[in-house]
């Protein structure tokens, strides 16, 4: 459980990137962060993790102030990953990348390989082990920095744009692989722009502007307000553009509506009895 | 002739296991707005490179086959030369702005060129004109957001004047009011004349746009053809394609033997669409 | 680090600042070896003088303050060091006209500094004869040092979210820390020059020999002006230092 409170937080005494910030994110939820840039985001997940400590306000991790933690310490339980993989990786083996992390985080040399292999074999990169994290594609890449962070299974794992540059079928995995993680008990945060990603994995949604939280709540409601849109320099979301379009034409579809499938089915409903 | 022709094409960058490109046979004409879409690895970005030249003067590789823009062979001759034909721009906006300031920027490519500095500055005003820089003309490419980096990259590759402007995802690393700016951008530039070859990965923002839609995947072209004709194609699910929500209903639609009358690529042309169906 | 304050360019509409950077750099160096040539307290005091006022035509006397605040603790400690070791006659006036010595030094190459943009050194430079290519890398190098600069401080949050402690253990475990930071930024940055290289190519950089500028840097009466007097200067400090030799109440010191 993360708990948030009143949190202010100033660059080099000069920008201010957080306003008074409070939220609170329960286990096993799956929470997505959105915002313009320079909204704060980024800030705020740093502070869950401890790179960042706020000049008023707390930070608890179940019931723990963090403030008394040092980052290494948070990180056992918090996993962040960045956005660009190259960020991290500087060993010569995807393997060795693996147990970097665990055994920084105090793992005995069985426990890691243990849980590296695991880690590996469930991302599919098991037949990359040996190879260099240099020579590897863009998207290997990005894998093997999540396996790092993964390895020592985290209870909260929060990400920094993970779809950024990815393909629908490499959105579709890491979807599979968050659902996966979410489903064994962990929490997972995503800090993104891709509100179809949003729209269509995760049920809750914390919106910001200008360091502040505007909207937090389920994600249908929060994204389908045109004004939070417009404040966090969002474009609707497919689905909600096509229900508000067809909601013009038959009182009975809801503009609210924003999955595939419910759009689907209300069609269906208005061709199959040829309602007008 | 096309401006831009693909004849039996095929690269394999050095030290790489497998072909980059393999036969690759199109040819574009002026003027279309040609969107290149497949998964991750499928050879888009080979084949952006190929067109100005890059690919095969400044990757070097095993190359079969010819590319000819504008009747040029692009393996014999120089970027330079290519590049006042064929504009590109890339994907991070950071590493395409190398001068401290705007104007330089623009200025840059006239400059490698030797264009006269009076033409050079007519150029530039133009073009902070066109591409709306005024307020960013002393800035030092730090001070701008990804969006308007992105703007005086595009604003530095049309300083060369090119007939074509290749964009490799262009927007990936950009916010979306951004991304959508950069892409009304493109759309406005194709209406004028410019031919448009887009990398574009989200379908949706492009395809309403786009006079044709190319399919890659592994190297080879798989589909070629309309928006409509390539996003309804089963293959585009099969490799992973972002299809636009909008026709992805007009496929569900089709299986349970409701027909559109027409391929909605937008969420304005389904409610239309269905309104038509209805009241037949 | 304010002691650098000095060296950084501001934008500034000044009578210096509109100067040509090649007239500056004479200007500099002149001053800076009419510095040099002196080892007593009353010449550094009247060449300070006249390198003041120049400061203060460039509108950079906070700036100047600043750094010679920063700069303090270096000449307290100079100053007491060349007394106690010195083995001239009058040791503390030989260590306060060292002193002043290199705030003359210094102040003298702060003037090119302050006042010139680096697209104007780089431009200086091209039209100087120095090859385009170095030219442009000195500029470039400038342009990307903040983004490098960023680039450093991600790897570190990346690291440090991993369990890398950046700032425990001894000098020999912050040594060996050091290489999860520097590894990344090699390698990123050697991707990033493939990547402006590309851009760079693509804009037909090294096409030609005859390459034109936008902006051409050309010498005014003004500039010529600055020039003359400062070798005039120059060479009228050399013949009176070495030749004809400084008039007694020049070289009073202090007794001790």
């Amino acid at each position: 459980m993360i708990m948030l409170e009143n949190i202010h937080f100033t660059y080099e005494g000069i920008y201010t990137a957080l306003r008074g910030v409070s939220l609170q994110i329960d286990s096993s939820e799956l929470v997505a962060i959105m915002g313009s840039n320079g909204a704060g985001k980024t800030t705020l997940i740093k502070h869950i993790n401890g790179l960042l400590r706020p000049q008023k306000g707390r930070v608890f991790l179940d019931d723990r102030n963090t403030s008394h933690m040092s980052v290494a310490e948070i990180a056992r339980e918090v996993g962040l990953v960045f956005q660009n993989p190259d960020h991290q990786l500087f060993l010569d083996t995807v393997e060795k990348e693996v147990l970097f992390g665990l055994k920084k985080l105090g793992f005995s040399e069985d426990e890691a390989n243990e849980k590296a292999q695991a880690t590996l074999e469930k991302l599919g990169i098991i037949d990359l082990v040996e190879r260099s994290p240099f020579s590897l594609s863009g998207g290997e890449r990005k894998r093997v920095a999540l396996a790092s962070v993964l390895a020592s299974q985290p209870r909260i794992l929060a990400l920094d744009e993970p779809t950024i540059g990815q393909d629908a079928l490499q959105k579709r995995y890491l979807a599979e692989l968050l659902m996966e993680m979410n489903s064994e008990g962990k929490t997972v945060i995503v800090v993104t722009h891709d509100i179809e990603f949003v729209i269509e994995h995760f049920p809750r949604t914390i919106a910001m502007a200008d360091g502040r939280i505007i909207a937090d709540g389920p994600t249908g409601s929060v994204l389908s307000n045109q004004e939070v849109l417009n404040i966090c320099s969002l474009t609707s979301p497919q689905m909600t553009q096509a229900a508000q379009a067809l909601g013009k034409l038959y009182s009975d579809i809801s503009p609210r509506l924003t999955q595939l499938d419910e759009l689907e089915y209300a069609i269906m409903q208005i061709l199959g009895s040829g309602i007008q | 002739m096309a401006l831009i022709s693909f004849d039996n094409f095929s690269f394999k960058y050095i030290g790489a296991d497998s072909l980059a490109l393999r036969k690759i046979n199109i040819s574009i004409d002026e003027g279309e707005y040609v969107v290149i879409t497949g998964p991750s690895g499928c050879g888009k970005t080979t084949l952006c490179r190929a067109i100005n030249g890059l690919v095969p003067q400044f990757h070097r590789g095993y190359i079969a086959g010819h590319v000819y823009v504008d009747s040029m062979d692009t393996r014999e001759n120089e970027v330079a030369t290519l590049s006042t034909i064929a504009g590109m721009v890339f994907q991070q906006p950071e590493n395409q702005l190398v001068t401290l300031n705007v104007e330089k920027e623009i200025a840059f490519g006239p400059e490698n060129l030797g264009v006269p500095p009076e033409e050079i500055r007519i150029r530039v005003e133009e073009l902070i004109d066109l591409f709306d820089l005024t307020h960013l003309r002393d800035k030092h490419p730090h001070e701008m957001s990804g969006g308007e980096q992105q703007r005086v990259a595009m604003a530095s590759t049309l300083a060369m004047k090119p007939r074509i402007l290749v964009a490799d995802e262009p927007t990936s690393n950009l916010d979306p009011k951004s991304a959508e700016s950069i892409l009304k951008i493109l759309s406005s530039l194709n209406k004028q004349g410019m031919t448009i070859v887009l990398v574009e990965h989200r379908l949706d923002l492009v395809a309403q746009d786009a006079s044709r839609i190319i399919l890659m995947n592994q190297g080879s072209i798989v589909a070629d053809g309309t928006p409509k004709e390539v996003l309804i194609m089963g293959l585009c699910d099969e490799i992973g394609v972002g299809v636009p929500k909008a026709t992805q209903i007009y496929k569900r639609l089709h299986l349970h033997g409701i027909d559109l009358l027409d391929v909605p690529l937008s969420g304005e042309e389904l409610a239309q669409m269905v309104k038509e169906v209805s009241r037949r | 680090m304010s002691f650098l304050e000095i060296f950084q360019y501001t934008r500034q509409d000044s009578v210096i600042h509109n100067l040509d950077p090649r007239a500056k750099l004479v200007l500099s160096i002149a001053l800076a070896t009419v510095s040099l040539l002196f080892s007593a307290i009353i010449p550094h005091i009247i060449v300070f003088l006249f390198i003041f006022p120049l400061i203060v035509a460039s509108k950079s006397v906070r700036r100047w303050t600043k750094s010679m605040r920063g700069l303090s603790v270096l000449l307290i400690f100079i100053l007491v060091f060349n007394t106690l070791l010195s083995s001239a006659e009058y040791p503390f006036s030989y260590s306060l006209a060292l002193t002043f010595r290199l705030v003359n030094l210094m102040t003298s190459f702060s003037l090119f500094f302050l006042t010139v943009h680096p697209d104007q050194l780089s431009q200086a430079l091209i039209q100087m004869r120095v090859r385009f290519e170095f030219a442009f890398a000195v500029s470039m190098a400038m342009r990307y040092v903040p983004t490098l600069g960023n680039e450093a401080y991600a790897i570190m949050d990346a690291q440090r979210a991993r369990g890398v402690e950046l700032d425990k253990g001894n000098l020999l475990t912050r040594i060996r820390n050091i290489v999860p930071i520097i590894v990344p930024l090699i390698i990123v940055s050697i991707r990033r020059a493939l990547s402006v290289a590309e851009s760079m190519e693509s804009r037909a950089f090294g096409a030609c020999e005859n390459r034109t500028y936008l902006e051409k840097l050309a010498f005014r009466r003004r500039d010529w002006a600055v020039v003359i007097l400062s070798l005039f200067i120059l060479t009228l400090v050399l013949y009176v230092n070495l030749i004809v030799g400084l008039p007694d109440w020049m070289l009073i010191g202090l007794p001790f």
